[in-house]
């Protein structure tokens, strides 16, 4: 190997090692750190040994580069020239891509990419989603060289930049072309990094050095790692280039020697610059000398400061110290020394090559380029991603990112890593720039993007976040050390239930102070997480205070079990299922009655939050809760008698109104009457259940059963009022004189929203709610029978309007939504079922304008949509197509697009305040702005679910209870624990078999009729569903136990 | 010399002097703690902290460790700066509640309690000892080891030093293991009130060992006392 010693050599060698496309076949393989952790190198493996056994070793190369930056598909690799993009590879596949691509040139469609929007494969690794939406200036080399190869780095112009600044340019320019391109450091702080650059140049003294600081540490974040390991050329050519500008004639990377593939990367690259005579004595006949040596830090995370990281390349202890004197001024040894970032010095060949004004066009007015994070958490493309400055973090997420997976729900965004801040939903639209992220609470950073989903516990977050950092604080200044420990000790006591009433408080004063008082970035950014945790999430942490609750289930001190955190009853579940795994059906019958007055309508019609976080769901599936609660809900039939529901003899001298008969309504009676009380219901429909009785289709909740559960209420002592409408036939005031002095409103929503379109007032435009309540209520109908049914919604009233006109003899039922299936409100199960009856589904499509004939419907003009931005929710907007109108003839119309609240009657004369959706206001109790007033179900929180009403109800009962006796001592029977004798072996491993799926009426056999749709299990079956639980409600118990055992034997 | 304004004060100071060697020089009452005249400047403890520059763009910065500048504007005694010290002190109250330099420290700025969990220590790692061994004592037998919460001062490997010549100079400088405040209050509880009243537990009380001046239970006493009388 020669040193090339003018630029007109290195052109020559440069042009020698171009790229040549359709050269050698070739296979490119990815193994960086992420990659080797896939098994990136075992592939590497058999390919050689399957190319060697097929003879084709000397005819095809294998190229092994750094990350491409798509961690999730890892293994991957490319087929070249044809460019087929296999992805996460087994080691069984290496076969038969050597024998049918590389040897018969055939695609392997199972290997190809999947576009999750569009279920299409991808053949090209730059066609895949992920790759498209992104600005890829530096990353995209890592995908063309090999980093242990300087040719490689030759061949895509490699050190061309240096050569241009060696021969036409003079430091100042250099600096100057740096500070124009608007670069700013990538490290964190974002200083500009020309004037950084120029501060140096210009100081004092002929020695000066450079760093490069490459103690990447933040948890979750490896873009360094990426760059050192990928391509680490390019970051030695930024730093020559900078060494000539500031004029250094030694440079340093200071890595952290837990990349140990990265430290032998960047260890190869020197020596190769070395024998090209790229750095060393006389760069380029320029007479330029510059050398860099490797320092491997020890692994503290405070040595990424520059100042700790000088004291570290010195030999002394890493503790930063005060600036000024800036490093600038005095660094290493005391001589000037400028220090960048891995990133900032990679982006410099690109200033240099492609110009200042080009770069500069890149990013927003402030924060130029773009800017490689790390995308990770929970979402679907974990990975390193490079975007311009200033993109939006939902584009983030849900664009490049993929949305969370499992379908779950966004909760927050963890950037910059310890130093920076969470940040939530409602900031989504945030650019990501300096500026911007800072005025949110939270940096830019080094670049770490951390995605959390509703499983995660933001005050878990902190102390997380708290816990490292006391752990890598250096320890110097009290603010920092004993600030952020007193922090991490107020937290830990929150999450363990040991939370006072004054610590966020406290822990926002002593956070401020931290951030105030400590010396260096890593005290004055440790607060951040706390901070902006209790800025955006300051409910979470209150509900871990107050109520002793993780709403999250992360704090394992704070619930049972998952499944009975996860319900707004808070229902003890595993007690339940596990006396019907013993075949206890009236036990089982007894404790799930103690919390919910509705067993046989929840097991039917509940949203079942329990079962999403089922942990059996991690073996196979989750346990079918609703349907099993459903089996003793149904006692009838299954010969349980109905158990007795104590009542206290004595009876609480207080009057008690409630208005309206929904589920929120009974079970507020329900709880009352165990507390002695004789609630009187007042109820403006002819028949009581509110919803539950007139939405609600028979075939998915049988009358009967209704009936049933609200006479057992009714036995309790609890009269109801029918056909009674508070503010028209009887009034507030009225009530009030007849001596009732607590009033629970819970008079649900009934009011429909409109389509806003014209036509809407024809004859034969139905409201969904209306007609199926008319429907409900046996009033007579316009016949459907024969006639075209347009639906027009994607809740479940829709699908329970759709399907009932289709059980009512239409010929044709349409329902037409404006998102896509995905973001369809509506209960999965009820989908599927309407599909499998004959409902045609039009997704993407929304009325314009409804035509009609001598007043009645016609035909419904639609449009199409087409999906445009993220909304915060992760949903994409829909965007109407122009010209895509078209027309469906109808007979009926049902708009189904909500419901609406209207309490202005009902209060007549009295001030109670409202939302701006027409809820009544009121607190997490249910108290409204009037004292004696307390609301809950839809009326207060909007349209909800069943369960959510009952929790409502008994909130409700125990804000009343304490009103009128004003004792807040008293114990509440159903809020205490109770632990069930059942037998649970924890010693058995868990046999795998999925969850029993319930018997249903064929199509057929719903043809024309309301017959209930979903079956009861047997009792067999339900009792081998029930042994499926795995009792998470005796972890705590257990463990306790099992150390106890331990510790006894110790003893012995 | 250098122009900068302190508390409102336009004054000239020598090039080279640190921000608290202003103060001390005109007289401004900074309070310090791992501070000594003898030793270079530390900056662990933060209690010396001052607010600088104007308007929005303010911070604070110890004091010992940054220096004068031109055109420097200082205020020695904000609010924030006020209210972020009284937090320092409550703690290093809570890492080593008996040592009297820090109950006077905190009477001083008026903290009478503690909010966090009160541990027995006796460091609270301002570095003095090991500045002392090091700088005037040339020996360098003692240093901080470990980082974060881990962090103490020992002999290299915990083992017993060959270059400690057991001088004691670090126990002399130390305002953490020094003699007890030995009030009858239980051990860590935090008087606050050292303030500059009379002792009266030698008047009252035969033997209370109270040579250590006033403590805060002498204070507290005291003004149980007067409330009894008034009743």
């Amino acid at each position: 190997m020669k040193k090339i010693k003018t630029p007109a050599e290195l052109k020559k060698i440069i042009a020698s090692f171009k790229v040549k496309k359709d050269s050698k076949p070739c296979i490119v393989v990815a193994t960086g750190t992420c990659g080797i952790a896939r098994g990136a190198d075992k592939v590497v493996t058999a390919l050689k040994k399957e190319l060697k056994q097929h003879g084709l070793a000397s005819k095809i190369d294998i190229k092994i580069t750094g990350c491409h930056g798509f961690c999730e598909i890892e293994p991957h690799l490319t087929v070249l020239p044809a460019e087929i993009f296999y992805v996460s590879l087994q080691l069984a596949d290496v076969k038969e891509i050597v024998s049918k691509t590389v040897m018969k040139k055939k695609t392997i469609e199972r290997l190809l990419y999947t576009n999750p929007e569009t279920n299409r494969k991808v053949i090209k690794e730059e066609d895949i989603p992920f790759y498209r939406k992104q600005t890829r200036n530096i990353l995209a080399n890592n995908a063309l060289i090999d980093p242990q190869n300087i040719e490689d780095y030759f061949g895509i112009n490699g050190y061309s930049s240096l050569s241009k600044v060696l021969t036409a340019m003079t430091e100042e320019e250099v600096i100057e072309k740096v500070k124009q391109s608007g670069l700013r450091g990538r490290g964190g702080a974002g200083f500009p990094t020309g004037f950084k650059w120029s501060f140096c140049r210009k100081a004092k003294g002929n020695t000066k050095y450079i760093v490069c600081n490459a103690d990447e540490g933040d948890p979750g974040a490896y873009m360094d790692r990426g760059l050192l390991e990928g391509n680490p050329h390019r970051i030695l050519e930024g730093m020559i280039i900078g060494a000539y500008a500031i004029g250094a004639n030694e440079g340093f990377v200071y890595i952290r020697d837990e990349y140990p593939i990265a430290v032998k990367t960047i260890k190869n690259a020197i020596k190769q610059a070395r024998q090209y005579g790229l750095l060393d004595k006389n760069i380029l006949g320029s007479n330029f000398d510059f050398d860099i040596k490797i320092v491997r830090g020890a692994g503290a995370f405070v040595c990424g400061e520059e100042t700790a990281l000088i004291a570290s390349i010195e030999g002394k202890k890493g503790e930063p110290r005060q600036r000024p004197p800036f490093p600038a001024q005095k660094g290493l040894w005391k001589k000037p020394t400028n220090i960048n970032n891995v990133e900032t010095w990679a982006n410099i060949p690109l200033i240099i090559s492609k110009g200042a004004k080009w770069y500069s066009k890149i990013g927003t007015e402030k924060s130029k380029g773009t800017k490689i994070f790390s995308l990770v958490g929970k979402i679907n493309n974990t990975g390193l991603v490079e975007v311009p400055m200033g993109l939006t973090l939902k584009d983030m997420i849900y664009g490049i990112g993929g949305g969370i997976p499992d379908g779950k729900s966004f909760k927050g965004v963890q950037t910059g890593g310890p130093s920076g801040g969470c940040l939530p939903k409602e900031l989504l639209d945030t650019p990501i720039d300096y500026e911007r992220l800072k005025e949110a609470g939270s940096i830019i950073g080094s670049g770490g993007m951390v995605i959390m989903d509703e499983d995660t516990c933001m005050v878990d977050v902190a102390r997380y976040f708290l816990e490292f950092l006391q752990d890598e604080s250096c320890g110097k200044c009290l603010s920092c050390r004993e600030g952020i420990k007193r922090m991490a000790e107020i937290v830990t006591d929150i999450t363990k239930g040991q939370g006072k009433e004054g610590d966020i408080e406290l822990l926002e004063e002593l956070a401020h102070v931290v951030k105030d008082t400590s010396m260096c970035g890593l005290g004055q950014t440790a607060a951040n997480p706390v901070l902006s945790t209790i800025k955006y999430f300051r409910d979470e942490y209150e509900t871990h205070i107050r109520d002793r609750k993780c709403p999250a289930g992360v704090c394992r001190d704070l619930y049972i079990s998952p499944c009975q955190n996860a319900c707004p009853m808070g229902m003890n579940v595993p007690g339940y299922i596990s006396l019907i795994g013993e075949g206890r059906f009236q036990e089982a019958l007894s404790l799930a009655l103690d919390t919910n007055p509705f067993p046989s309508i929840c097991g039917r019609v509940c949203d079942h939050q329990c079962q999403s976080k089922c942990r059996r769901n991690q073996i196979d599936e989750s346990v079918a809760i609703r349907t099993l609660k459903r089996v003793i809900g149904d006692y009838e039939e299954n010969h349980i008698e109905y158990p007795e529901i104590k009542i206290p003899k004595e009876k609480m001298p207080f009057k008690v109104a409630i208005i309206g008969a929904g589920p929120a309504g009974l079970s507020c009676a329900y709880f009352l009457a165990r507390l002695g009380y004789e609630p009187t219901v007042f109820e403006a429909l002819p028949v009581a259940g509110g919803m539950l009785a007139v939405a609600i289709p028979e075939y998915r909740l049988p009358k009967h059963i209704l009936q049933r559960e609200i006479d057992n209420i009714k036995k309790l002592g609890v009269e109801i009022k029918l056909n009674t409408r508070v503010g028209k036939d009887i009034t507030f005031s009225q009530l009030w004189s007849q001596g009732y002095e607590a009033f629970f409103v819970a008079v649900g929503m009934y009011g429909d929203r409109r389509l806003g379109i014209p036509g809407e007032n024809l004859e034969n435009v139905f409201q969904a709610v209306d007609l199926l309540r008319d429907i409900n209520l046996d009033k007579p109908i316009a016949s459907p029978v024969g006639k075209k049914v347009v639906v027009i919604g994607g809740g479940n009233s829709a699908v329970d309007a759709a399907r009932t006109m289709l059980r009512m003899g239409s010929s044709k039922v349409t329902l037409i939504y404006r998102r896509t299936r995905r973001e369809m409100p509506a209960y999965e199960e009820e989908i599927e079922a309407a599909e499998y009856e004959g409902v045609e589904i039009q997704y993407l499509t929304t009325p314009e304008k409804i035509f009609g004939e001598q007043g009645k419907v016609k035909s419904i003009e639609c449009i199409k949509m087409k999906q445009g931005e993220f909304d915060k929710e992760g949903r994409r907007r829909p965007v109407p197509i122009k010209n895509s109108n078209f027309f469906l003839d109808v007979d009926i119309v049902i708009p189904a697009i909500g419901e609406f609240s209207d309490v202005t009657e009902l209060f007549t004369g009295l001030d109670v305040e409202t939302n701006a959706d027409g809820t009544i206001k009121c607190d997490k109790n249910g108290r409204a702005s009037i004292p004696g007033v307390f609301s809950g179900g839809d009326v207060a929180s909007g349209p909800s679910t069943v369960i959510k009403a009952v929790a409502a109800g008994e909130h409700a009962t125990v804000a009343i209870d304490q009103y009128l006796t004003k004792d807040r001592t008293r114990k509440y029977p159903w809020r205490e624990h109770k632990k069930v004798d059942t037998f649970f072996d924890p010693e058995a491993e868990p046999v795998k078999y999925s969850m029993q799926k319930p018997k249903t009426l064929s199509a057929y056999d719903r043809k024309g009729n309301f017959k209930e749709v979903e079956m009861c299990y047997t009792k067999s079956r339900a009792m081998k569903e029930a042994k499926r639980c795995l009792r998470c409600d005796l972890e705590i118990e257990l463990q306790e136990k099992m150390e106890q055992e331990k510790r006894a034997k110790e003893a012995a | 010399m250098i122009e900068m304004t302190i508390d409102g004060l336009d004054v000239q100071v020598e090039e080279g002097s640190s921000i608290l060697d202003v103060a001390q020089f005109y007289g401004i009452p900074v309070p310090t703690l791992c501070h000594h005249d003898g030793l270079t400047d530390y900056g662990a403890c933060r209690l010396c902290i001052v607010e600088i520059g104007k308007g929005d763009n303010t911070k604070l910065v110890s004091s010992c460790t940054y220096p004068a500048e031109l055109g420097l504007f200082v205020r020695t005694n904000s609010k924030r700066v006020v209210e972020a010290r009284k937090v320092l002190v409550e703690l290093l109250l809570a890492m080593c509640p008996s040592s009297k330099t820090i109950q006077d420290l905190a009477a001083a700025m008026e903290v009478t309690k503690v909010r966090f969990k009160v541990e027995q220590g006796d460091c609270v790692l301002c570095g003095l000892c090991v500045r002392m061994c090091a700088e005037q004592m040339d020996a360098k037998a003692i240093g901080f080891v470990n980082r974060g919460k881990d962090r103490k001062i020992t002999t290299p490997f915990d083992i017993k030093s060959d270059v400690c010549r057991t001088c004691g100079a670090c126990i002399y400088i130390c305002p953490a293991c020094e003699l007890r405040c030995q009030g009858p209050g239980p051990p860590g509880d935090v008087c606050g009130s050292c303030a500059n009243v009379l002792p009266v537990c030698l008047e009252d009380e035969d033997d209370k060992m109270c040579f250590l001046g006033t403590c805060g239970w002498c204070y507290k006493e005291l003004g149980r006392k007067k409330n009894k009388e008034k009743e």
